[in-house]
């Protein structure tokens, strides 16, 4: 008997003004699973994650842990326990990198694990502890991505959405963001939906992927599946 | 010639219409009154300068109060002082006027709105200390008196003949008034129809695409600074005129504000807006006042609050709920309405539905 | 050498009282990027209900803190109703809103209280105290006192406490804050309530010296104005700062230079405002503007 899944996706649309983008894509993200979502530029692909947290008008079905996330505020879908990280990162530059961590823990409650949460962190990305007193906006892309990563973290979400975590890094920090990813999921059963356009790297780490095409679901499968199939890898995932 | 009277739109027989009121209006009111009309419309031509300057080129000025006041002094001055005949002294005011206004929008040029909007707003806050200052040329704090014009004797024989009546110092002013108007608002709505107007709008709506289109940005900009300190001026200047007094106490920083309202109220870049704005700004103090409580159904305990809280309540919350709710001005309320009535007629679909509400600067 | 101590020490006073208005402009500026024309309107009101409760006999002491949580709650109020609808809007716009909002204000006070000045009750006396040989009023001393615990106080708030994180972070990236889980539309909210609270002092702080009629602030909000451009209007350590200079310098231009006398000390802030903004626009402390996310 499988659970139901932690976020399911049912013919959403979702556009910018008289433009559509999403023509009408079903997806699930199950719980504690790593999911792919990949694709060409303009596919779509980060406006799935905008709708998922009210970023962009959409239409169609949106389920969080059963609730309808229709006619919610970003801070209320964030609050009820998922985190976005965004194309670009969405680190607040006006404040130093201690203080971009503790808003990403400032809505917990539960003091002793944040503190454990914390040294995991510091675990993670040591560069992270050894500039946390300096203004963010002095850190590299790679230390911003991870402090991004960190920052989701903290938030102990149940459900982390990244948007192209790769994009702009070096190849092996790149690798070990997504190791640590892998551990996150892995420790604290973080569900995770993953958009990237280094298909290979995602489907490494991924349990299921879609492939979006000009705003609709062309290919979905297990990932080891499309892995494996060689038309497919060449035809959508450029491999 | 038949031809295009015949295809003139209807727009155009309503300014006809307007313009034919506004001249025959003098001679159903009293003596009185027509001065009061005469300030609405001098209102009237300072508002269509800062409509110049904020709603065509997108710089926000809080400070023609000031420019007004320049305007006013120069001619109170150059009338009192040296004798000059006041008619001779109103475009010259102007063109003072209007030289250092365009100065002004050297610096200007380097200001965000936002600053720009703070500083001209200290200059209206500090305007009247300004002309107190060196009281020998104005006067100080008591101001310069001038004594009013009577009408010249040709403007008399044929409002006489044509009325019967003999024309008072008053009608004269008016129509003096009225002959600005009609030339400095024919002079904007030409501006803007042509380049200069394109050319101004398109800065107001995005300096970096009209730079990348050639646009000349810093030019227009204080050319538009220039226009619409010299129509401030002409307005300072038959200001003076019509109320036969110009002291430091008539230019304090609530007129400046008195010409925003008037010009968001009728609807900042039109050009009819300035018009309406300006009978707007001046009749809602005094009709307040008095039209308020002459009313026997509105309750006497409000009727009373509205009086007594006087125009500056009632300008506030018209301004704000402008802002909100209308915010292209009772113009911009009217044009709306009329081109959906249009469409509704015609039977096309009304394609703006569901869209959001423009900003102040997009009707042209 | 005495007089010239003097004049400063007042100027440092009168220089608490444009820093904390030029404070709240600045709160304001970093939430909205815009500047309230209406601050010192708000802060002129929030005296008047101070005024009312000490008419009715509540000590000064209590009825300040009081009329600062009334006062805080009514910049609450303001942002909810006036300035939520129009929180998109260009900044022409809401400008000319908080245009409106300063003319309605003072229109309500000059109803409510008319227009007849008061004089405001002050805890501390004019009496002179012997500093290094000038003569310095405790009136002065108490005010630097007040406004320097006010300004601590909102200093702490902001940087020490978590409330203070999630206002810096909804003012400066509001969407990047979304996305973490802040309340963005409260958090604006809550900054009018603090740039109010912050504005009343200021204008409390002034009552004793001016005379409490509605167009009290009118005056102070253009030093307000001057010491935020100075200090750099993103940068509450510059409205500290630029209030400061502002206070002395205006003390200092009236009583050593005779032609700006008593009433052209308006004109100096306006100079230091055209000054600043053509030769260093970001003020002293000001960064060039970043596109905030």
């Amino acid at each position: 008997m499988s659970a139901a899944p932690l976020l399911e996706m049912e013919d959403v649309r979702a556009g910018y003004g008289p433009t559509s983008v999403l023509h009408g894509i079903s997806l699930s993200v199950p719980e504690g699973e790593i999911v792919s979502l990949l694709g060409a530029n303009g596919a779509g692909k980060t406006t799935t994650l905008r709708a998922i947290t009210s970023g962009v008008h959409w239409s169609g079905h949106i389920r969080f842990a059963g609730k309808s996330l229709s006619k919610m505020r970003t801070e209320d879908v964030v609050r009820s326990g998922i985190a976005h990280v965004p194309e670009g990162r969405g680190i607040l530059t006006e404040l130093t990198v201690e203080e971009n961590l503790k808003l990403g823990s400032h809505l917990r409650r539960d003091g002793a694990a944040v503190r454990k949460d914390y040294d995991r962190v510091f675990e993670y990305f040591p560069v992270l502890r050894e500039r946390r007193r300096l203004s963010a906006s002095t850190l590299s892309g790679g230390e911003q991505q991870m402090l991004a990563v960190a920052r989701a973290l903290l938030m102990r979400p149940k459900l982390m959405l990244l948007d192209e975590p790769s994009l702009g890094l070096a190849p092996m920090i790149v690798r070990s963001i997504f190791e640590i990813i892998k551990a996150i999921n892995q420790a604290d059963r973080v569900a995770v939906l993953l958009v990237e356009q280094n298909a290979r790297l995602a489907l490494d780490i991924s349990s299921q992927a879609y492939v979006l095409e000009v705003g609709r679901i062309a290919v979905k499968g297990a990932s080891a599946e499309l892995q494996g199939n060689e038309s497919v890898r060449r035809s959508y995932l450029g491999y | 010639m038949l031809q295009r009277i015949r295809n003139a739109p209807p727009r155009y027989w309503l300014v006809v219409v307007v313009i034919l009121f506004f001249v025959g209006w003098p001679t159903v009111i009293s003596s009185f009154q027509t001065s009061e009309w005469s300030q609405a419309i001098i209102l009237a031509i300072a508002i269509m300068g800062l409509n110049i300057l904020v709603g065509y080129s997108g710089q926000l000025s809080l400070g023609h109060g000031a420019f007004m006041a320049l305007g006013a002094y120069t001619s109170a001055i150059l009338a009192h002082r040296y004798k000059v005949d006041y008619l001779v002294t109103i475009p010259i005011a102007g063109v003072l006027t209007g030289l250092v206004g365009f100065l002004f929008g050297v610096p200007a040029l380097r200001l965000s709105p936002l600053y720009l909007a703070l500083a001209t707003f200290a200059l209206a806050v500090v305007t009247p200390s300004l002309i107190k200052r060196p009281a020998e040329l104005t006067g100080g704090v008591q101001g310069i008196s001038l004594t009013p014009p009577d009408p010249p004797q040709f403007a008399a024989d044929g409002f006489g003949a044509l009325t019967g009546t003999v024309m008072t110092s008053d009608q004269w002013i008016y129509y003096v008034s009225l002959a600005y108007a009609l030339l400095l608002f024919w002079l904007a709505w030409n501006l803007v129809r042509h380049r200069s107007g394109r050319a101004m709008r398109a800065i107001r709506d995005g300096e970096v695409a009209a730079a990348a289109s050639g646009v000349n940005i810093a030019g227009y900009k204080t050319l538009a600074f220039g226009i619409s300190a010299l129509y401030a001026g002409i307005a300072g200047s038959l200001f003076g005129l019509a109320t036969s007094f110009v002291s430091p106490d008539t230019f304090p920083v609530s007129l400046s504000i008195q010409l925003l309202v008037g010009a968001v109220v009728g609807g900042l870049a039109s050009i009819p807006g300035p018009l309406v704005g300006g009978i707007f700004a001046y009749f809602l103090p005094i009709e307040s006042n008095q039209w308020v409580p002459a009313q026997t159904w509105i309750p006497s305990q409000i009727a009373s609050a509205v009086v007594k809280a006087g125009p500056a309540v009632s300008y506030g919350v018209v301004l704000i709920l402008i802002m909100i709710f209308a915010p292209n001005g009772i113009v911009g309320l009217i044009t709306t309405g009329y081109t959906r009535l249009r469409r509704r007629l015609r039977g096309a679909a009304d394609r703006e539905a569901g869209q959001m509400p423009p900003d102040p600067q997009t009707i042209s | 050498m005495q007089g010239l101590l003097q004049q400063v020490i007042s100027g440092i006073a009168t220089g608490g009282i444009f820093a904390s208005l030029a404070l709240a402009l600045v709160l304001i500026y970093n939430a909205m990027g815009l500047v309230n024309f209406a601050q010192g309107e708000m802060a002129m009101l929030a005296t008047f209900v101070a005024f009312t409760l000490i008419e009715h006999g509540m000590s000064y002491w209590i009825a300040f803190p009081v009329s600062l949580v009334i006062a805080f709650a009514g910049g609450i109020l303001i942002q909810r109703i006036v300035i939520r609808p129009i929180e998109r809007a260009p900044i022409l716009t809401m400008v000319i809103v908080t245009l409106g909002l300063a003319t309605l204000v003072n229109g309500l006070a000059g109803f409510i209280f008319g227009y007849v000045p008061r004089s405001f009750p002050s805890p501390f006396s004019v009496q002179t105290v012997d500093i290094l040989g000038a003569f310095v009023s405790y009136r002065d001393i108490g005010v630097i006192a007040v406004s320097a615990v006010v300004l601590l106080a909102i200093y702490l708030l902001l940087q020490r406490t978590t409330v203070g994180l999630t206002l810096r972070a909804a003012a400066h990236h509001p969407e990047a804050s979304r996305l973490l889980g802040v309340q963005v539309s409260w958090m604006l909210a809550l900054g009018w309530g603090l740039a109010s609270a912050v504005g009343a002092v200021s204008g409390i702080m002034a009552a004793p010296i001016l005379l409490l009629e509605p167009n009290m602030m009118q005056t102070i909000i253009i030093y307000a104005f001057a010491a935020a451009v100075l200090g750099g209007i993103e940068s509450p350590l510059g409205a500290v700062v630029g209030g400061l200079i502002v206070g002395v310098t205006v003390n200092l231009a009236g009583t050593y230079l005779p032609f700006v006398g008593g009433d052209l000390q308006l004109a100096v802030a306006l100079a230091i405002i055209v000054g600043v903004l053509i030769l260093k626009p970001n003020g002293l402390f000001g960064r060039p503007s970043v596109r905030r996310v």
